[in-house]
This record gives C-alpha cells, sequence and structure tokens, in this order.
C-alpha cells in the first residue's frame, strides 16, 4: 500500500517539465569531464575496465529513467504537460 | 560450402525480400490497415541512425581508439530525454504546415525563404554525398571482401567477374531504384512513405540480429565470455589495452574531444535530412514518440554491448588492429564460418541500404522544393507542373546516390570511413543553433539564421572538409601545414592559433562560435519582416495557434480571385484529384457566399490554405513564390488595407481611434433627440477620422423610397444626391435582401459595373454601403465613398461602422416610435373629446327626456298618487304619465321601449305626444292603444324597436277602474278588504308588432284603501348575483307588508327592497313606479 503511494509519488514528480530538463542536463554532465575523469582509472573488477563499466551502466541507467519517465507520462500527465511545456 | 551461386543468390533474394517487406506494406497501407502506424516499427525506423559506419566502424574505432566511439551512441540516447517536448514540437509544427524536409522546416521557420532553403539543401548534400559514398564503400569492400576469402569457395578466375567488381553500381541501382519506387511514387511528400519505414524496419532488426549473433558467437563460442577477453587481452597487450580502455592519456581521446563527438552526435540523431524524415515526416502519431524514447536508446545500447569484445577479439586473433573496420565479418569468416560471415555481410547491408534509401529520398525532396523549384518557376511551364516535378525528383534521388558512388570512386577509397561520418555530423550540426531558435527564441530571424548557417558552413569546409580532402591524398596541398597564404593562424586544424584540440572539436569550436555568434547578432539587431514574424509566433507557439491570431485581417488581395481560378493553381501542382480533396476540405468549416466566393476577408486566408497545401509538395518557400507569382501574373497581389486606425493594434483589442469613434459616436446619440442634428454630428465625425470625401445618409420613406436625409461632400461641390428607390441599384437591393455590408475596396477591378446614381463608380475608388438597421428590418443607409484610398475598408473598419449605423438605426427607431407615440397620444385626446361631448349631449338629452315625465303626481280628491323613475342609462325607455278629465277622472299610463338608447329615448318622446293627442279624442283605454298602436306601427318598425304600455282610467266618483294592456307587466292590485293582492291583465298586442290590433278593455270596482302598483319590468326582472329574479311575488307580499305606509315612503320601500335584493346600484335595466291609491272618498266618508 505504502510502496504503491510512493510509487504514484515519485512518478508524478517525473512528469514535471522540470525533471526532465534536470535529468537531461544531469545526463551531460555525468557522461562527460570532469565525472569521467573519476572513472578513468587502470581499474579492472571482475576482468572489465572500471570506465567501460561506469558507461555501460550509466547508459543503462540512463535508458531506465527515460523509460520511467514516459511512464509517468502515461499515467496521465500527457494532457497537462501537453500544451504549457514549452 | 557456399560458392559464388549461393552467395548471389542469397544476396538476391535479400533485395527481392526488401521489395516485398516494402509492397506489402504500402499495400496495407492503402487499405488502410497499416502494420507501420505504430510505435514499434517507429522506434525501429529512427535506428535508420546507424549505418554500416557503425556497423563496421564502431568496432573499427574501439580497437584502434578505444572507447570514444560510444559518444556516438550516447549523445543519441542523452537526446531521447527531450524528445518528449522537442521532437514533440516539431512533429507537431510540421504536421500543422505540412513540412516536408529539415530545409522546409527551416526556411519555412524563416519567413519561408528560398534562399535559406537552398543554403541548407546545398549543406545537406555536401556533408550528406561523402556520407552515402561510405555506405556505398563499405558495401563493395565488404563484399570483394568475403568474395576473395578463402572461407568462400570462389574459384580465382571468378574474382575478377563484373558482379564483384561492381557491387559498388548494382548496390547503387538497387538502393536508388527502390527509393524511387517506394519514396517518389507521388509528390505529395506529406504522405507517409510506409513502404520506405516498413522495409527500413525490417532491415534494422537484420542489422541487429546480425551483429548480436556475430557478438554472442565471437564471446561465448570464440571465447569464454567478456571477462575472458579482457583478461586475455589484459594480459597479451597490456599497453594497448590501457590505451583503449582509457581517456585523454597521452595520444588517446581528449575529454575535449569526447564531449565534442558526443554533442555532434546528440544534434544528428535530429539534424540529419533522413532522421529528420523518419522520425518527423515519417511519423503517423505524436504519442509514438513516447516509446521511442526508451526502445531507442535501447536498441543503441544492445548494438553497442560486443562492440569492445569484438574488437578485442579481433586484436587476440589477428594479433594486431589493422583492418579493424571488417572484424565483425573477417573473424567468422577466419573462424571458417562462411554463413554467420554472409549474416554479417547482409547487416552491413541492411546498414548501409536503410542509410541511403532514407538520406536520398529526404535529401532529393531538398533538392527539388529548394533548388529545382525556383528554376522550374521561372521557366513558367504553363502545363501541368505535377509530371515534371515527379520527374525531377526521382531524378534527383538517381542523382544523389550516383553523386555518392562518384564521390566513392574519385575519393572515397583513400580514406577512412569513421572520419566521413563525423564530417557529416558536423554538417548537420550547423543546423542545430538555427533549429533550437526557431523552437523557442520567436526574434530568431532569417539574417541572423542565414548568417550563422553560411559562416558556421564556411568554417565547416575549411576546417573539416578540406583537410579531409587532403588527408585522402586526393589533393595535394601544404595548406594543412603552413596556413592558407602562408598565414599559420589560418591553419585548418588550427584556426586562429588554437593549438591543442583535436580535428573535429577545433571545427566544431570555431563553426559553433560563428554560427550561434552571427545567429544572436543578426537576430538582435536586425527586425523580422511580416511573414517572418507570422512563422515564428506558428512555431514557437503550436500548442495554441488560436490565440495568436490577429483579430482583424491585415492583408488584402488588390483584386479578388476565385476559388476555382485557386483551384486549378493547385491542380497544376498536385493532380486535379488532391486539389479538389483539398478545397472541399477547406470550404467545409468556411463561409461561402451567395455567389460562391469566400468574402474578401477570407480570400488571404484561402491564399494561406492554398500555400499551405502546394507546401505539403513543393516545400513552403516555393509555394509562396508559386502563389505569389500566380497572382501577380493576373494582376494582383497580397498587400495590406489602408490602416485607418494608424495605432499599433495588439492582437485582440480594438485600436485606440476606434474606440474614441465609438466613444464620441454614443455621446452625440446621447446628446440630442433630434434625428438630423445626431446625423449631421455624426457625418462630421466620420469625415474627419477617416478622410471620406463622400457620405450619405438616406432613409426609407413610407413610400418604401431611400430618401436623402444627410450628405457630407468633402469636395464642397453642390452636387445633388438623389434619393433613390432601393431596385436602382443592385448594391443596395442586395443590401436589404442581405442586410449585410456591401462595399468594393478598388472599384477598377470589379468585374460587374453597376454604376448608379448611389453608387457613382466613376467618382470613387472605394465604397461601402452600411445598412442602418438594428433589430428590425433596415431603416436606411449609410454610404461613404473615398476617390483616393484603395483598400480603405478593412473588416474591422467596416465593423465600427455597422455598429455606429446600429446605433443611429436605434436613434432613428426611437424619433419613429416617439412621432408614433405623440400620433397615438392626439388621436386619443380627440376621441376623449369627442366622447365628453356627446356624453355632454346626452344628459342634455336625459334632463330633457326627465322634463318630459311628469313632475309631481296629479292632486286629485280621492286619490293618492305617487311614483318613481330610476333610469339604467344617461336616457332611457320607460315612459309614465297621468291625464286629468273633468276634474275628477284620472288616465295613468306607463310602457317601456325596448332598448335603452337614444332611439328608444326619441320613440319615448314621440309615443308621449301621440299619446297626449289621443287621449282628447278617445276616452276608452283600448281604443287609444288601438289607435296608438296604429299612428306608431310605421315608425317602430323602422326602428325595430317594440313598446309595452298598460292604461287606466280611473273615476274618482265611481271608483271604476277600467284599463287595458298592450303586452305590459300585470300590475298588482292590493284589494284592502281581504289584505290580497291580485293581477291586473287584459289581452293585448305589444305595440309595434302588427297594424289594428284589438285590445281587451276590463274594468273593476275599486274599494278605498286599494292600492293599485303599476311598475316596468325592470323591477321585477333584476336579478341577484345567482340569477334569481326579483319576482311578482315578493313584490305582492312586500306590498302586503307595507300598504299602510305613506304612499310615496311606500314606492322608496319597495325600491331598496330591491336594490338589497340585487346586492348592488348598477340597475341592468330603467325601473319606474307608479302608485294610486283609493282613498275614502267624502260621499263615503259621508256615509
Amino acid at each position: 500500500m505504502k510502496t504503491r503511494h510512493l510509487k504514484r509519488r515519485f512518478l508524478s514528480r517525473l512528469s514535471l517539465k522540470e525533471s526532465w530538463v534536470i535529468f537531461f542536463i544531469l545526463g551531460i554532465i555525468m557522461m562527460n569531464y570532469p565525472f569521467l575523469h573519476i572513472f578513468n582509472k587502470n581499474i579492472i573488477i571482475h576482468g572489465i575496465p572500471l570506465l567501460l563499466i561506469y558507461i555501460i551502466g550509466g547508459w543503462a541507467v540512463s535508458i531506465l529513467v527515460i523509460f520511467l519517465f514516459t511512464k509517468s507520462i502515461r499515467s496521465g500527465s500527457d494532457e497537462q504537460s501537453g500544451p504549457e511545456n514549452q | 560450402m557456399i560458392g559464388l551461386g549461393t552467395l548471389i543468390t542469397t544476396v538476391a533474394l535479400y533485395v527481392i525480400l526488401h521489395f516485398l517487406v516494402a509492397t506489402y506494406a504500402y499495400d496495407r497501407y492503402r487499405k488502410g490497415r497499416s502494420v507501420v502506424s505504430n510505435s514499434f516499427v517507429y522506434s525501429l525506423s529512427i535506428t535508420v541512425y546507424c549505418t554500416s559506419w557503425t556497423y563496421y566502424g564502431s568496432v573499427g574505432r574501439a580497437a584502434t581508439s578505444g572507447l570514444d566511439f560510444i559518444t556516438i551512441y550516447l549523445g543519441p540516447s542523452l537526446t531521447a530525454f527531450a524528445w518528449w517536448f522537442i521532437l514533440r514540437k516539431i512533429v507537431r509544427i510540421a504536421k500543422d504546415n505540412n513540412i516536408t524536409s529539415i530545409a522546409d522546416f527551416l526556411s519555412s521557420r524563416y519567413g519561408k525563404s528560398q534562399f535559406l532553403g537552398a543554403l541548407i539543401t546545398v549543406i545537406a548534400v555536401l556533408g550528406i554525398v561523402p556520407y552515402i559514398a561510405l555506405q556505398l564503400k563499405a558495401v563493395s569492400t565488404t563484399f570483394s571482401l568475403i568474395c576473395s576469402h578463402p572461407a568462400f569457395h570462389i574459384p580465382p578466375n571468378l574474382r575478377d567477374s563484373f558482379i564483384i567488381n561492381n557491387s559498388g553500381l548494382l548496390f547503387s541501382i538497387f538502393i536508388s531504384s527502390f527509393g524511387i519506387f517506394f519514396g517518389a511514387r507521388t509528390l505529395a511528400t506529406t504522405v507517409r512513405h510506409e513502404g520506405l519505414v516498413a522495409a527500413i524496419a525490417f532491415e534494422s532488426i537484420v542489422k541487429l540480429l546480425a551483429f548480436l549473433g556475430v557478438g554472442v558467437y565471437v564471446t561465448y563460442f570464440h571465447f569464454n565470455g567478456f571477462g575472458d577477453i579482457f583478461s586475455q587481452m589484459a594480459a597479451k597487450e597490456p599497453r594497448l589495452f590501457d590505451h583503449l580502455t582509457t581517456l585523454a592519456g597521452e595520444g588517446e581521446t581528449s575529454y575535449i574531444d569526447w564531449a565534442s563527438t558526443l554533442f555532434l552526435a546528440m544534434g544528428s540523431v535530429m539534424l540529419l535530412p533522413r532522421q529528420f524524415q523518419i522520425m518527423v515526416i515519417e511519423n503517423s502519431d505524436e504519442s509514438h514518440i513516447k516509446e521511442a524514447m526508451w526502445r531507442f536508446p535501447a536498441y543503441l545500447f544492445a548494438i553497442n554491448l560486443f562492440v569492445i569484445p569484438l574488437a578485442f577479439a579481433g586484436i587476440l586473433l589477428s594479433g594486431s588492429n589493422k583492418g579493424a573496420d571488417f572484424f565483425v565479418l573477417t573473424i567468422p569468416m577466419n573462424a571458417n564460418h562462411p554463413w554467420l560471415a554472409l549474416l554479417a555481410f547482409l547487416g552491413g547491408f541492411s546498414a548501409a541500404a536503410g542509410m541511403v534509401i532514407a538520406e536520398s529520398v529526404a535529401t532529393s525532396t531538398m533538392v527539388l522544393n529548394h533548388l529545382l523549384m525556383p528554376m522550374v518557376l521561372k521557366f513558367k511551364v504553363t502545363e501541368s507542373y505535377s509530371r515534371l516535378l515527379l520527374f525531377l525528383k526521382r531524378i534527383s534521388i538517381f542523382a544523389i546516390v550516383f553523386l555518392g558512388f562518384a564521390y566513392y570512386n574519385i575519393i572515397g577509397s583513400t580514406y577512412s570511413l569513421v572520419n566521413i561520418g563525423l564530417i557529416s555530423f558536423s554538417a548537420a550540426a550547423q543546423l542545430a543553433p538555427a533549429l533550437i531558435g526557431a523552437l523557442y527564441w520567436k526574434r530568431g530571424n532569417l539574417i541572423g539564421a542565414v548568417a550563422g548557417i553560411f559562416f558556421g558552413f564556411v568554417i565547416w569546409i575549411y576546417t573539416l572538409l578540406i583537410p579531409s580532402f587532403i588527408l585522402s591524398g586526393w589533393w595535394e596541398s601544404d595548406l594543412l601545414e603552413k596556413g592558407l597564404f602562408g598565414i599559420e593562424l589560418l591553419k585548418p586544424t588550427e584556426l586562429f592559433g588554437l593549438t591543442g584540440l583535436g580535428l573535429w572539436s577545433n571545427a566544431l569550436f570555431w563553426s559553433m562560435l560563428f554560427n550561434v555568434g552571427s545567429y544572436l547578432l543578426f537576430s538582435i539587431v536586425l527586425e523580422q519582416n511580416e511573414t517572418e514574424r507570422e512563422q515564428s509566433t506558428k512555431f514557437v507557439d503550436p500548442y495554441n495557434l488560436d490565440g495568436h491570431q490577429d483579430a482583424w485581417e491585415t492583408k488584402r488581395l488588390s483584386k479578388p480571385v476565385t476559388i476555382m481560378e485557386f483551384v486549378n493553381l493547385m491542380e497544376n501542382f498536385i493532380g486535379e484529384t488532391h486539389a479538389h480533396a483539398a478545397i472541399s476540405e477547406y470550404l467545409g468549416e468556411h463561409e461561402i457566399d451567395e455567389k460562391g466566393m469566400v468574402s474578401e476577408f477570407e480570400l488571404p486566408s484561402l491564399k494561406r490554405f492554398v500555400e499551405k497545401t502546394l507546401a505539403g509538395s513543393v516545400g513552403s518557400a516555393a509555394a509562396k513564390a508559386i502563389v505569389e507569382s500566380y497572382l501577380s501574373d493576373i494582376g494582383s497581389q497580397m498587400e495590406s488595407f489602408y490602416d485607418v486606425f494608424r495605432s499599433v493594434r495588439s492582437s485582440l483589442e480594438e485600436s485606440r481611434e476606434a474606440l474614441y469613434v465609438r466613444l464620441k459616436s454614443s455621446e452625440i446619440m446621447n446628446k440630442t433627440q433630434d434625428l438630423k442634428l445626431i446625423i449631421n454630428e455624426l457625418l462630421e465625425l466620420l469625415m474627419t477620422e477617416f478622410k471620406f470625401d463622400l457620405i450619405v445618409v438616406r432613409l426609407l420613406d413610407q413610400q418604401g423610397r431611400l430618401a436623402v436625409c444627410a450628405a457630407h461632400d468633402s469636395s464642397g461641390s453642390a452636387r445633388p444626391h438623389p434619393d433613390i428607390m432601393p431596385d436602382e441599384d443592385s448594391y443596395i437591393a442586395e443590401l436589404l435582401a442581405s442586410r449585410r455590408p456591401q462595399f468594393a475596396n478598388d472599384t477598377r477591378n470589379l468585374k460587374r459595373f453597376p454604376h448608379s446614381a448611389a453608387t457613382p463608380l466613376e467618382q470613387y475608388l472605394a465604397f461601402a454601403h452600411i445598412p442602418i438597421a438594428g433589430e428590425r428590418e433596415p431603416s436606411g443607409i449609410l454610404s461613404v465613398f473615398s476617390t483616393s484610398i484603395v483598400g480603405l475598408f478593412t473588416e474591422e473598419l467596416l465593423n465600427l461602422l455597422s455598429s455606429l449605423a446600429g446605433q443611429l438605426a436605434v436613434a432613428v427607431e426611437l424619433v419613429d416610435e416617439r412621432e408614433a407615440r405623440e400620433m397615438e397620444k392626439a388621436q386619443k385626446d380627440a376621441a376623449l373629446l369627442k366622447n365628453a361631448a356627446v356624453v355632454h349631449e346626452m344628459e342634455i338629452a336625459k334632463q330633457i327626456q326627465l322634463s318630459l315625465l311628469p313632475e309631481s303626481p296629479p292632486e286629485l280628491p280621492g286619490i293618492q298618487t305617487a311614483f318613481l323613475s330610476v333610469a339604467a342609462d344617461h336616457v332611457g325607455g320607460d315612459y309614465y304619465d297621468f291625464f286629468v278629465r273633468d276634474g275628477r277622472i284620472v288616465d295613468a299610463v306607463i310602457a317601456d321601449v325596448s332598448g335603452h338608447n337614444v332611439g328608444a329615448a326619441l320613440i319615448m318622446v314621440e309615443t308621449r305626444s301621440v299619446l297626449r293627442a289621443q287621449v282628447n279624442v278617445s276616452s276608452s283605454p283600448g281604443r287609444i292603444l288601438a289607435s296608438l298602436n296604429n299612428l306608431l306601427f310605421s315608425d317602430l318598425t323602422r326602428a325595430e324597436l317594440f313598446i309595452t304600455m298598460f292604461y287606466i282610467k280611473y273615476d274618482t266618483l265611481t271608483q271604476w277602474l277600467s284599463y287595458s294592456s298592450a303586452g305590459h307587466n300585470q300590475p298588482l292590485l292590493y284589494r284592502s278588504s281581504d289584505g290580497t293582492c291580485q293581477y291586473l291583465d287584459a289581452e293585448g298586442l305589444i305595440i309595434g308588432v302588427k297594424e289594428d290590433v284589438f285590445f281587451e278593455e276590463k274594468s273593476i270596482l275599486l274599494d278605498p284603501g286599494d292600492i293599485l302598483l303599476l311598475y316596468t319590468d325592470g323591477l321585477t326582472e333584476t336579478a341577484n348575483e345567482e340569477g334569481e329574479m326579483y319576482g311578482l311575488e315578493r313584490l305582492s307580499s312586500l306590498l302586503g307588508e307595507i300598504h299602510g305606509e305613506p304612499l310615496q315612503n311606500m314606492i322608496d320601500l319597495i325600491y331598496r327592497d330591491m336594490i338589497g335584493f340585487a346586492g348592488n346600484f348598477n340597475l341592468a335595466d330603467d325601473v319606474s313606479i307608479v302608485a294610486i291609491r283609493v282613498e275614502r272618498s267624502d260621499q263615503d266618508q259621508q256615509d
């Protein structure tokens, strides 16, 4: 019961235009210097280089976030976000 | 084992499969059961982004420069975040404006500029042709690669065959014919190409499966998973491993280059012509974007999972990263898996085919609309354009593919695959500032966009294209080392002394700096023209178009164009069927007047519609040029209305001047009720405010003429303005029928020439007749004329004039009403006066009538008499009288003339005269009545009246009473001897019914104390509220009770009793009572 409530709250926040912009900018920042520099090391985890894990992992997360965003559109914010989203 | 035959058959079957898939989808589309219109196919088709460059090149890049290949895919994934806002907005705008390509999108946004469209097209072609060459190269190189590999058993003597040497040519032929077949079926680009999209989506599935197939095989069958490959690589080539898995080391990709390519990829996914074509033009539903936002990045993610394993595996297996571009193909071949290699080849083939098809169709649309169309229009081909244009479009597709083929043959074979792709991306990136501005910055103007794109483009040529020619060895030059004219600062790859940046970052930085800088600068410094303003509103605010439309049309066509003329124009370009379908759609939403025309104020909107429809086929800039050149051919053009209101209007509000005029006019209306004064002041106001040269007000008079009420003529000429009949002037006749203003903004262009006295066309350039009409029928016409100003009558001005005329109509109606009211009052007064005179006369008549009745009862010994008469109306028909003879005989008569009017009164008077004469001639009651009947008969018949009468004769000496009745009520006789009442009756007809009637005469001896009561029917027939009559019984019993009263008292009591019974004083009939009491005579007393 409580988790469902939390989920709805989360999705409704995602439907805000501001959230989109924040995640968009966050994505660009995370995939650039200096963030990349943190992971740009000769470290290998389970045989796979750290930077590759970071990029592939970050990429997967970003796709998941977009997926959640599209879910929030489906959960009824379509009409509100239509005309005013400019 | 695969031989040449199997190989060629497989490829040929695959090509045929393309056509089958596309035909099937097209067929379904035509039947209205689309297989393409869903978000799944939409997402797949967008992955046309993954070309053979990424298919083969990613592995090559991963094997040589490392992780930076991933930016090409990571960028679009990030862009997908913004699709719900940016892409959806673009799609909405494109659908609203019938946009055909990205060049059309931008040229339409920036004032439908032909030049901007042409500039973008040139950039697109220059950026795209090498990219297409790259695809052709990939296909032909890989094909010859597998043909010469021992895994495919192709005899050496066949390796030189035509097919193998010319695979690039054959591929080009296949691609261009496919593009022509499914991308240029009709001219209308707004019609989606579902066959084409289906083929692209199909190819996307094949390339993903092929790549994953090779990846899974190499990773899990050749090696033991990711970890195995990585650890082997780390062990065997530790330095290369470090180099490839980290960034920004010595000789490695810097963070700046990483950011640059990330940015280029982010832009390209939206800006490349094929991406725009697939994502925007081929979008069938905005909601598909929602799913594509995560499916597209997920696809990119999947196709990239095995890139690094494949690169490392290739290095491990071949010992170096040489030929890494084709590891996808060579690894399975070297492992002797020809079928897997063939699958990998088909994946690369698909990637190349999809890209070339989409790109050539998209670019050919741009070439046709923005480069060829202006030329075609210059030649003014009068025949139907549509066939020619379709032919040109097909030629363009063919030309673009073969330009790519030529490029590949001349210089493409010498330069690495990767770089050509990024060169294209950099060219496309030049459109980014103008596109973002187009969507979000209203001020962004044409000059800014052109300057930005142009300077960006020039820098792109100088810093990327030219160096790529030099690097490919096709052009020998020391430009790269020494700079232009030997100036070091102008070295293309280190422009203005900016060292330390890679090729891409250098080019991107400088081109973007100049691009954005000049876009912003010119947009801020210079103003937009009108078309630009109109378009920028449409693009920046596509979601509420209605709110931003001007309240009034500010443009007019100087010479009206008929609907049919527009239809013919459209037929030339889009064919008859489409043209007719389009116009009926338009007319369904708009009003047409009685002559089958749209109103003058609708014409600009019809013109815009025609433009938009044409834009769907030829692009907005060409459409604008077509319509405008057509208009100028027939001598018409769009021009502004004369701005009579002078002040700038802000959309929906009325201008200050209009409000002032309204205020003034209502002041005038309220100031006075004098119509002449109102009209004169109003005309004065209009003359000074609107520069009319003549204003005439005509009002309808009772004969239906339009009589001139007032006229103001600025020329001061004394020319008379005639009264007219409405049917003398066709404009006015139509005005009265339609109750709408009739006007012409330019009388020189009038097709009919109904010159008349009321519309003197030869003197005036513009005129308007406005009906003076409130809620009723028009009561007149306000006519205004101008000798010099064309285009004076805007919808706003006409509305204002109509509203003033409406106020005037109210004033006219008020005056009419007031006059009517005064007339009615006068008539009423006169009637009242007349009535009063009649009443007065009647009063006199009543007095006279009353004076004819006895003033007092006769004084005679032996009897007492008393009487009472109350008339229901002013004059009545009751009559009674007494005649005394010889001092002892008294005659009494009571009569009632039917009716209570003047006629009855006159007859009563006549009866009295005749009776008085008869009394002296005869002495018997019967005979008196008989002669009276004969004398009055003719008069009564003529007047249609009757008389009832009772006549008595009493001798006071003998106490004998004789009597006769002419149909009168029976009098009462109270006998004092026994205290009873008896009724006296005698036979006799009512007087006036017929001549020579016999009246019975009876006699009776009275006793002293007997009372004889004569009365008219008003007494006994008075009814109470229940309708019950007073009646004889009541009367006789009352008489029995009060017989002892003094005689006058007695009849007063009787009258009061009767009134009390009736309950009110309003008598329905006259009431007359005569009473006679027999006294004891002297003899009796003596006795």
